[in-house]
């Protein structure tokens, strides 16, 4: 009994001490694991990296090995590593730089608030310009300024202007975000796509205004039944669709406007409610009479992308609206075309409601700051040599180094405009492949370097060979879009009055595009929009359009247009 | 052998049946110093897990800025300025209406539907038959929401939905039906989805305790000519009470969590939201997607009130019924 006894405590003894062991490990390899970085400073100052070169000097990038911590703030891709790349690869191996990959696998949010409160920041984070974590950081004073270094090297301020690179600056006059596919020229990819199989049956009949589609929509129908989707608006709590069609009710009428970071109309000098846009009424009406009668994909509110994606892929879409008609239309064109060369899917000119002029619709915009920003830490040792890094990558060698492969092979020198000069042993397959690979890289892509090269290139091919999307890209989408960088980054900052306003509308947006859009007669949709301005002016809409409007036309003056 | 049976006729008298000493209790708990040990690592588990980080609840107090990390005394205390806001939102009563409805809509259908399932198993003599069938049902326990998720969103789908063509192509219906955009259908199909994937998982510790039942009991009914649903109905159900009732009283105590991952996953739509927003939902979108954080906690905490106010009722409720979780 006695034994039984005292192997019973031995056992439990081991158990408890296991727990503890386990416990102890535990919290050890957690304090370790999120920062594969070297230990983290929050004064760059004190560090001895930068004291190897003299000051006032650029550093060259290359000349020294390199290493940093990098962190995509998204849900949906992730930095993997360098050897993923074939740009990271060879700068791995010819410039001695090492980027080390810390992953959001999925919840960015998370990821970014366990850095936070650990005070473990990435050495540099790539997010979105209008995030509210750039505000957070901003305001806690953890970004580098990249003021000091924008003169010491080249390529920034030479592709990106004094102009756009002032629109990005933050309230202190600095400035802390180095944008990715700046541009000068439109990069508008919304519009229709028409799928060619179903409109040649049709007897290709044309298609130009809101009441041809209409018809055309009704004819499909009555033809096809339900073996095709006349009309689909990809994902339409996103807007896309819905939002796209708004635009053909009014000349210059703004698919931000139904955005959420907009949420309203550009009226003479002032933003106006949303709810009360005569040409958003009308859209919805028809919108709402697409849904009622069955012309659009029922599930338009609940689809997924790949529900999008397998549809268009099945050329089971007659006419086709997004915010990215190219993108989605690309990959379904190319994979039909293999087995029918003759069908596929053609890019249409925007439609527009009778009477209006066709070339004053846009159903897409475009930002001259581009899409997302890189930012720099107060946690990087060495915030220069990065700026030197991605400097050099947003310059001629780095841009051409992610589209067209190294130096050497298919493109060599530079000709007198700065485009690369292609080789004779150019391989098209090859670069494309180059490209796709090296899409999640471009972290700080210069469109107005690599369009050029870009069209330079698809000009070298015959016309078959030719790039589906460059193609109607350059003929329609980009000619089709309108300027808004004066309409861009209008949020307030965090945990300000007009940002619980802001939340508050974006839910009321959200629920009203989708009350409206499945309402059941037209005057359903009179209904709820007038149920949602009285709701909005509660929530405090008149003063977040104030807020906006003074947002407003401060950027438009430092675009020069007021 | 037989002189042992004589001298100890009963093994079972050991020191274990004598009556027990009211002794000091410090020497009561040295005495079981083995046990004391194994329970050590349990106490540790839920100290530092459920009791340190308790510290967070002040947050609900505050304006909480995530930069401060631990040093959460820094922050500027607010009062109950995060409850106001929550109580003030336009949609307040609509959550909570939603967030009432959801629960005891699972509750009601939810918590019976596994011991009815687990009932039927018992009877169920074919032994691979009964296997198979505990198997299929308990499986989908072990897939993410947002794997079911999609199964459903594809069957009830307007376009290429297996209910749809099944619906059209016994007649039912003309045109296909947009089941996840009606307002008047959400209910029934989130309660069913959650019956489907849980009901298996569920059953299991019902058939535990249907399988301690003494069969004596069964035969001596079946020799009184008891029929089977008497059987179930007087020997069963009565048997297993005390298991049902201890689950019940926990299920009662999570009634406030209407869910979560069923909710945002199934009811994309936003035309939903006025019959599918309920309090952790709208938490997520409002508090966490937009980084409030003391907002968030301070709903955490007036449902953690509402549910231990809800879990002392249904346990005094039990304790008159004679079994009760403490």
């Amino acid at each position: 009994m006695m034994k039984k006894k005292s192997l019973l405590l031995i056992v439990s003894a081991v158990l408890l001490f296991s727990t503890m062991l386990a416990a102890c490990s535990n919290s050890g390899s957690n304090t370790e694991k999120p920062s594969p970085t070297a230990p983290a400073s929050n004064n760059p100052g004190n560090n001895g990296g930068g004291t190897e070169e003299p000051k006032g000097d650029a550093w060259e990038f290359g000349s020294e090995p390199l290493s940093f911590s990098l962190y995509y703030h998204y849900n949906w891709a992730d930095f993997l590593g360098m050897d993923e790349y074939p740009a990271t690869k060879w700068l791995k191996e010819n410039k001695q730089l090492d980027i080390k990959a810390i992953q959001a696998n999925g919840s960015a949010n998370d990821v970014m608030a366990t850095m936070i409160v650990g005070n473990k920041l990435p050495d540099v984070i790539w997010m979105d310009r209008f995030h509210q974590d750039f505000d957070r950081l901003y305001q806690a004073g953890q970004l580098v300024p990249l003021d000091d270094y924008l003169e010491k090297y080249p390529n920034l301020l030479k592709w990106a202007g004094k102009e756009k690179l002032d629109l990005l600056r933050s309230p202190d006059g600095k400035l802390y975000k180095f944008p990715n596919w700046y541009t000068d020229k439109s990069t508008n990819t919304a519009g229709y796509a028409i799928n060619k199989k179903i409109h040649r049956e049709m007897g290709s009949p044309t298609l130009e205004t809101i009441d041809d589609l209409y018809k055309y929509l009704v004819d499909v129908k009555a033809k096809y039944g339900d073996q095709v989707i006349p009309f689909e608006p990809d994902r339409a709590v996103d807007g896309q669709g819905v939002g796209v069609l708004y635009t053909a009710f009014k000349e210059g009428a703004l698919y931000d406007s139904v955005g959420r970071q907009l949420i309203g109309v550009p009226n003479g000098d002032k933003l106006t409610s949303l709810f009360t846009d005569p040409a958003f009424r009308e859209s919805q009406k028809f919108v709402s009479k697409l849904y009622r009668e069955k012309l659009m994909t029922q599930d338009a509110f609940t689809q997924t992308d790949e529900m999008v994606t397998e549809k268009l892929l099945a050329n089971r879409v007659a006419v086709y609206a997004s915010s990215n008609v190219t993108q989605k239309t690309n990959l379904a064109h190319s994979e039909i075309i293999k087995e029918n060369p003759d069908d596929g899917y053609f890019v249409i000119w925007p439609f527009h409601k009778a009477g209006l002029d066709k070339n004053k619709i846009y159903p897409g915009g475009y930002d001259k700051l581009g899409w997302n920003v890189a930012v720099i830490t107060k946690n990087a040792k060495d915030p220069e040599k990065i700026f030197a890094f991605l400097d050099w990558f947003t310059g001629p060698d780095g841009m051409n180094l992610q589209f067209f492969g190294p130096e050497g092979k298919n493109w060599k020198g530079y000709d007198g405009e700065g485009s690369p000069i292609f080789t004779d042993q150019f391989d098209p397959v090859e670069v494309a492949d180059i490209q796709t690979k090296n899409t999640w890289i471009q972290i700080v892509g210069n469109t107005s370097y690599i369009d050029p090269a870009k069209m330079k290139m698809e000009e070298r091919l015959p016309e078959k060979d030719r790039n589906w999307q460059a193609k109607y890209q350059s003929e329609i989408t980009w000619p089709t879009g309108i300027d808004i960088t004066e309409f861009k980054d209008l949020t307030p900052p965090t945990d300000s009055e007009e940002a619980n306003i802001q939340t508050l509308m974006t839910e009321l947006l959200t629920q009203v595009l989708a009350e409206s859009s499945q309402a059941k007669s037209d005057s359903d949709v009179d209904k709820i929009l007038d149920k949602a301005e009285a709701d909005a002016k509660k929530s405090g809409y008149e003063r977040l359009l104030e807020w906006r409007t003074e947002q407003w036309q401060a950027k438009r003056k430092i675009l020069g247009l007021s | 052998m037989s002189e042992t049976t004589t001298n100890k006729p009963y093994p079972s008298s050991s020191p274990g049946l004598k009556p027990v000493k009211k002794t000091n209790p410090f020497r009561r708990f040295w005495k079981q110093i083995d046990v004391q040990l194994m329970v050590l690592p349990g106490i540790l588990l839920v100290f530092v897990f459920s009791y340190i980080p308790m510290y967070g609840i002040l947050t609900a107090f505050m304006d909480y800025d995530i930069f401060t990390a631990h040093r959460i005394f820094e922050n500027p205390w607010v009062g109950f300025k995060h409850f106001k806001a929550f109580f003030d939102a336009p949609n307040f009563m609509t959550l909570i209406r939603n967030t009432i409805v959801i629960s005891l809509l699972k509750f009601f259908i939810g918590f019976p539907a596994p011991i009815v399932l687990a009932l039927m198993l018992n009877e169920v003599r074919h032994m691979v038959f009964k296997r198979v069938v505990q198997t299929i049902t308990y499986l989908p326990h072990f897939m993410s929401w947002v794997i079911v998720g999609g199964l459903v969103m594809s069957l009830l789908s307007t376009d290429n939905g297996s209910v749809n063509i099944l619906l059209k192509g016994i007649g039912a219906i003309e045109e296909p039906i947009n089941f996840l955009s009606i307002k008047e259908y959400f209910w029934t199909i989130l309660i069913s989805t959650n019956v489907w994937k849980e009901v298996g998982f569920a059953s299991i510790v019902y058939l535990a305790a249907i399988a301690g039942v003494d069969p004596n009991l069964y035969e001596a009914a079946d020799i009184d000519g008891a029929s089977k649903f008497k059987q179930i109905y007087l020997i069963t159900i009565p048997t297993i009470m005390p298991v049902i009732l201890i689950f019940m009283i926990l299920a009662i105590g999570s009634l406030l969590n209407a869910g979560f991952e069923d909710i945002l996953i199934l009811a994309e739509n936003p035309l939903l939201r006025p019959v599918s927003d309920v309090i952790d939902v709208y938490v997520y979108r409002i508090g966490l997607q937009n980084f409030k954080y003391s907002f968030a906690a301070a709903i955490g905490l007036f449902k953690a009130v509402i549910s231990i106010m809800l879990l002392t009722i249904a346990n005094y409720l039990a304790r008159k019924a004679g079994s009760s979780l403490w």
